[in-house]
């Protein structure tokens, strides 16, 4: 799982509870767990044992309460220079029960689009209501795959979103990306039940860890083509949390040698932070992470511009190690650029990483609740 | 330099003991004062608002609103193709839905509703600023509807009640809080409200902005998705301040009637102290201050009252906007559709003009009296005329200054061409009346001494205490006559209008159902309709820009009995050329000759596609309450030029059968309109007297104000004239006056001074409701009316007036009660 739950899970926090007089640029990182101690009555319980299945899954599960489909990708241009996009699409269940047609429909979407360019770091919010047309997941009358909200778009070729493109626009940024994958879908967890506490909290998280990318980045009306490697991930829960943690720290790890990471580390009060990830080979054969499996510790801590609130920065882990003993593999984890701050309805950290040790690579990192 | 200042204090020291001195004398200055610029700056407070408001109307519920995409049709815009914009990139489009809903009871609440999550700016469902519970209870069952606190009253509404509507819906439970922009309006979701009014369509969409060559590219958009859309620059911040202007110049007017009230009062006050003061002033001559140096300390003063007169006045004012504001909120609602919010501000401007305006008044009431004063030499002081005299002459001054005024009134009536002008008019009419009383109530109490055989002494007495009291009772009279006057003549103003807008309500709506639906299919409905329908009347329109203004353009039936029935208020012999549907002919609504200048027979150019059209101008009839032009075509004519026009409403005339109405209902449905679409005759006719009932309540308002302050000025000069005559009644009583006696000659002359007030008040009232009517009605609103002239109001005038009069007099009566003893004991002193 990633920091997404716990995104999603403030959105419900901030719009629906107690929006009241709150200055939501800056939350209470405290009050954020209130919605993560509400339980999921009324709504669908993950838990482990539910197989997966090719493509219904990938279209909304309206019956839960959160879900995301997660874009994040380390692009090139001609010239070398990187380029980091991410780009989500959040659904949530407003209420418990089967879904409506039009206006009545309980969920509401939620995107963001974000690119980091050589000229810095630029990002979009966006919402709608379901039901309606604006926002939603579904097939197209051809049968294609098709995740959108306005002009926004992650459009498959066929029932999948992979093959497939991205349409979006960051401002005055306008992004086109087109992918394909050679590795197959990697379920993470028990079969795609990944937990997240040891109280049994979780979701169904699986991802494709390696999109290979082309596409084209147009800034004031030139076209720059790009190039690289992405990461699709797909989660649903309806009470992905523990009452007691407290925020998330999130990798996506592409490295040189073909193999992949994914690794989450969830800040737990009074309690060592609870570590899980899922270790990826080059011909795509996933290993589960458990307990003692992987360790995380942030290294250095920088100071980051957070743009709005009374505090201007923040102070935020920046540099990173990750070490996995049964593999006797170890790497340092950077942030590329530490300006990275989505002062969204519910802010955090999101930007590419670099990977330096056992080998070379190149990811992203997302972290919330500072 | 110190030794001027110390000199400088203690001459102001020795002028401003006189206020403690008279506590009473300077209590009255300042009510006068305070009383004064309260009114004043209420209303400047509102207009300033209203006006804040207008440089708003660039903006809808907090975003902003540059362009609108309407149908042209009139039908509202679908969702679909909202939504379509919106997945074409048009992020900066937001929809709204604005829907006027009648209550249970038959009242009217206008509703507004949109999606908050796509509305652009900061303060959109995600951001700060919502009540608790937030976007959350808005968007789900059983939602909520928000109305602003002043809505919420006249509803009487509480938090969580349902408002029920005539259709049998219930609106949401009730949330008393109030967004940017929503006025005196209910707001809800828009989901929750289409789903709840069982609507389909949005009103229109809103763009927040448009930049560059985005406004060709939308256009072509809208062109490619759906015909009938378009887009519409938002003009109304333009239009709402020409529209409006008038309005606000007749609200300023009458506040500054106001303030003259109440500088009278502050005049009244002055001159009873100056007598007092008279004393002070040549004492200090004497003792050696310079005339400069006593300039200063009166300017000092003057100074001083003007602050404690600006900071009382603006309290006061402020909290009398308040009270107000919903009153000229409705009027702007409902005659311009102009929003307010309820967030009054005293901007700094209205600080420093009603300083300035207060300043004004003291420098003529207080300061120029006791400069006068104090420049007589003390010798013109020790010979000085007596009191009676002085007041003769004073009398004869103001009847001169009266007639100056009446004569410039005159000549500038017959130029009369701007709002300004015609209330410059009014206030000279006014004053010259205010100035003609005293002199004939001196008149006829002489002329009734010398009438009264001389066996009626007591009557006689009391004539000549009449004549003795007048000086220091005229100026009250002539407050009074004033507030009688504006009284009165607002009041004929307001009866007249009432009466000829019902009447002719009565006549236009003539049809038993009127339909506004965007569901209903007419033709299908019309096709076949049974018998229960008699005629049937359908209209279409729509709205053009012609000389800088919206303008309406309305298809008639040319052969329904409405149509055939049109009062027209002028025509021209080729008016019937218009019902026999000749295209060259036109009819146009009163506004288009008394403010677009438009005469009969002249030849209006309207926009059609890119082009105009020429029509010869051949009616013009009343249109009470539309601050727009509007044109008469037939039906076939509109449809043919403008393509685009849409349904602008169905009449229904209902056979006498029992059950034509239910079956007229069934029919309605059947053809797709909703509960709810349809409004019975006699319901539109209460509702628009309700609307204009309360449009009318803030001129009531004023007036019952002005009266007020009227009041307090009769009471200062009944308790300075007994202050004055208190040894007069001391002497009376040790003759032996009983206390009949003493009320019969120290009361019938205030009785005789109201009396000929009052009647004074009734031709007056008549001239400012003529030239309310005749001139300045037309000139601000293009509404010609017939002056309704009737005695009912003067008759609640006398009442009222008799009312404060006995109040004010049992008061100071009361007051006379108390201090005799002293006077009397005094009297004795001097005797001895």
């Amino acid at each position: 799982m990633r920091v997404y739950a716990r995104i999603a899970a403030l959105v419900i926090l901030v719009i629906s509870t107690s929006l009241a007089q709150a200055e939501i640029r800056e939350p209470d990182p405290g009050a954020a767990l209130d919605i993560m101690r509400a339980s999921g009555e009324g709504y669908p319980i993950t838990k482990p044992g539910q197989p997966i299945h090719f493509p219904e899954d990938h279209l909304a599960h309206p019956d839960y309460r959160i879900e995301w489909w997660y874009l994040t990708a380390n692009l090139t241009d001609a010239k070398g220079q990187a380029f980091g996009v991410h780009w989500t699409l959040f659904r949530t269940a407003l209420r418990p029960g089967s879904d409506a047609e039009g206006w009545t429909s309980h969920q509401m979407w939620m995107a963001h689009s974000a690119i980091h360019t050589p000229q810095g770091h630029q990002y979009e919010e966006r919402f709608a209501r379901g039901g309606i047309g604006q926002a939603g997941v579904e097939l197209t009358d051809t049968g294609q795959f098709d995740a959108w909200l306005d002009d926004w778009r992650l459009l498959g070729t066929a029932e999948s979103p992979v093959p497939g493109s991205l349409t979006t626009t960051v401002n005055d940024i306008t992004l086109q990306l087109d992918w394909q994958a050679d590795t197959p879908w990697v379920l993470h967890g028990d079969h795609g039940f990944s937990q997240k506490s040891g109280q049994g909290q979780g979701s169904y998280y699986y991802s494709q860890p390696r999109l290979q990318i082309t596409g084209q980045v147009i800034v004031d009306g030139t076209s720059i083509p790009v190039s690289g490697e992405g990461w699709l991930d797909r989660e649903w829960s309806s009470q992905p949390l523990a009452q007691d943690q407290q925020g998330w720290d999130w990798f996506s790890l592409q490295f040189d040698d073909g193999a992949s990471l994914m690794a989450f580390h969830l800040r737990q009060e009074n309690a060592e932070p609870y570590v899980r990830g899922t270790w990826i080979d080059a011909d795509g054969q996933s290993r589960s992470l458990g307990e003692g499996d992987l360790l995380i510790e942030p290294l250095e801590w920088g100071e980051v511009d957070v743009d709005s609130g009374k505090d201007a920065r923040k102070s935020l882990p920046l540099v990173w190690r990750i070490e996995l003993p049964g593999q006797n593999a170890r790497w340092t984890v950077w942030a590329r650029e530490a300006n990275s701050w989505l002062a969204t309805l519910v802010p955090y950290w999101e930007g590419p990483v670099t990977a330096e040790g056992s080998s070379g690579g190149v990811g992203y990192l997302e972290m919330t609740g500072y | 330099m110190t030794g001027t200042l110390v000199r400088l204090l203690r001459v102001l020291m020795t002028l401003l003991s006189h206020h403690r001195r008279h506590p009473l004398q300077t209590a009255f200055l300042l009510t006068g004062l305070v009383t004064g610029v309260a009114l004043w700056s209420a209303v400047q407070v509102i207009n300033a608002h209203a006006r804040t408001s207008y440089a708003e109307a660039d903006q809808v519920l907090g975003a902003q609103a540059s362009h609108w995409v309407r149908s042209a049709s009139g039908q509202g815009v679908s969702v679909e193709d909202y939504v379509q914009l919106r997945r074409l990139g048009w992020r900066s489009i937001y929809p709204i839905l604005e829907q006027r809903l009648t209550t249970a009871d038959r009242g009217v609440v206008n509703l507004i509703a949109t999606d908050l999550l796509v509305l652009p700016g900061d303060d959109t469902a995600a951001s700060s600023g919502l009540p608790e519970g937030g976007w959350m209870r808005l968007v789900t069952p059983p939602y909520e509807a928000w109305f602003p606190e002043t809505l919420a009253q006249q509803l009487n509404l509480q938090n969580g009640d349902r408002l029920r509507l005539n259709s049998g819906t219930e609106l949401p439970p009730a949330r008393l809080f109030s967004r940017e922009q929503q006025g005196l309006r209910a707001f809800m979701d828009i989901g929750a409200a289409l789903t709840l009014l069982d609507r389909s369509r949005l009103s229109y969409l809103v763009v927040s902005e448009l930049s560059g060559d985005a406004e060709d590219r939308l256009s072509a958009d809208l062109a490619s998705l759906n015909p009938q859309l378009r887009l519409v620059a938002n003009q109304q911040r333009l239009d709402l301040t020409e529209l409006t202007q008038s309005l606000h110049t007749q609200l300023a007017a009458m506040s500054l009637l106001s303030f003259a009230v109440g500088l009278f009062i502050v005049f009244n006050a002055v001159r009873f102290s100056l007598g007092a003061r008279r004393h002070t002033l040549t004492t200090l001559r004497e003792l050696g201050v310079s005339q400069r140096l006593l300039l200063a300390a009166i300017t000092l003063e003057t100074l001083v009252m003007s602050l404690i007169g600006t900071v009382g006045g603006l309290g006061l004012g402020y909290g009398l906007s308040q009270l107000l504001l919903p009153s000229v909120a409705a009027t702007l609602q409902n005659l311009y559709g102009a929003v307010l919010d309820y967030r009054l501000l005293v901007q700094p401007t209205t600080v420093v003009q009603a300083w300035l305006l207060t300043s004004a008044g003291l420098v003529l009431a207080l300061a120029w009296p006791l400069w006068r004063q104090a420049q007589r030499s003390i010798q013109d002081q020790r010979f000085e005329p007596a009191q009676w005299q002085q007041d003769a002459h004073a009398r004869n001054r103001l009847l001169l200054g009266s007639l100056v005024l009446a004569l410039l009134a005159a000549v500038l009536y017959f130029q009369l061409t701007s709002i300004a002008m015609g209330f410059t008019v009014l206030a000279l009419i006014l004053f010259a009346g205010a100035g003609v009383l005293p002199w004939v109530v001196a008149l006829v109490l002489r002329g009734l001494q010398r009438a009264l055989p001389e066996s009626a002494w007591r009557l006689n007495w009391a004539c000549g205490e009449g004549l003795a009291q007048l000086g220091t009772l005229r100026t009250a009279l002539m407050a009074l006559l004033l507030a009688l006057t504006a009284n009165f003549g607002v009041d004929s103003l307001v009866d007249s209008f009432r009466t000829s807008l019902s009447d002719w309500l009565e006549q236009r709506l003539a049809a038993d159902l009127f339909v506004q639906s965007d569901t209903l299919d007419i033709d299908d409905l019309l096709a076949n309709p049974g018998d229960w329908l008699i005629e049937s009347h359908r209209r279409n329109g729509l709205t053009v820009r012609w000389q800088n203004r919206p303008t309406q353009i309305r298809g008639l039936n040319t052969q329904t009995s409405d149509t055939r029935a049109l009062p027209l208020a002028a025509e021209t012999d080729r008016a019937s050329a218009w019902f026999e549907g000749d295209p060259g002919v036109i009819f146009a609504n009163e506004q288009v000759r008394y403010l677009a200048g438009i005469n009969l027979g002249d030849t209006v150019h309207l926009p059609v596609q890119a082009q105009t059209v020429a029509f010869e101008v051949v009616g013009f009839y009343h249109d009470y309450g539309n601050p727009t032009y509007q044109f008469y075509l037939p039906h076939e004519r509109v449809a043919g030029l403008w393509p685009t026009a849409g349904e602008q409403g169905l009449g229904l005339w209902l056979s006498g059968g029992n059950d034509a109405l239910a079956q007229a209902e069934a029919a309605l449905l059947e053809a797709g309109a909703r509960p709810g679409d349809w409004t019975r005759r006699d319901d539109i006719l209460a509702i628009s007297l309700r609307v204009f009932d309360r449009t009318f309540a803030m001129t009531a308002a004023i007036n019952a104000l002005t009266f007020t302050v009227a009041g307090i000025a009769l009471l200062a000069s009944l308790l300075a004239i007994h202050q004055q005559r208190l040894p007069s009644y001391a002497h009376w009583r040790s003759m032996g006056v009983s206390n009949p006696e003493w009320l019969l000659i120290a009361g019938l002359p205030l009785g005789i001074g109201l009396l000929l007030t009052w009647l004074l008040s009734i031709p007056l009232g008549t001239l400012l409701a003529g030239l309310l009517i005749y001139d300045l009605n037309v000139l601000s609103f293009g509404w010609t009316m017939p002056l309704i002239w009737r005695f009912e109001p003067a008759i609640t005038l006398f009442w009222l007036t008799l009312v404060v009069a006995g109040v004010t007099f049992a008061i100071s009566a009361l007051q006379v009660r108390l201090r005799l003893p002293q006077a009397l004991k005094h009297l004795g002193e001097d005797a001895a």
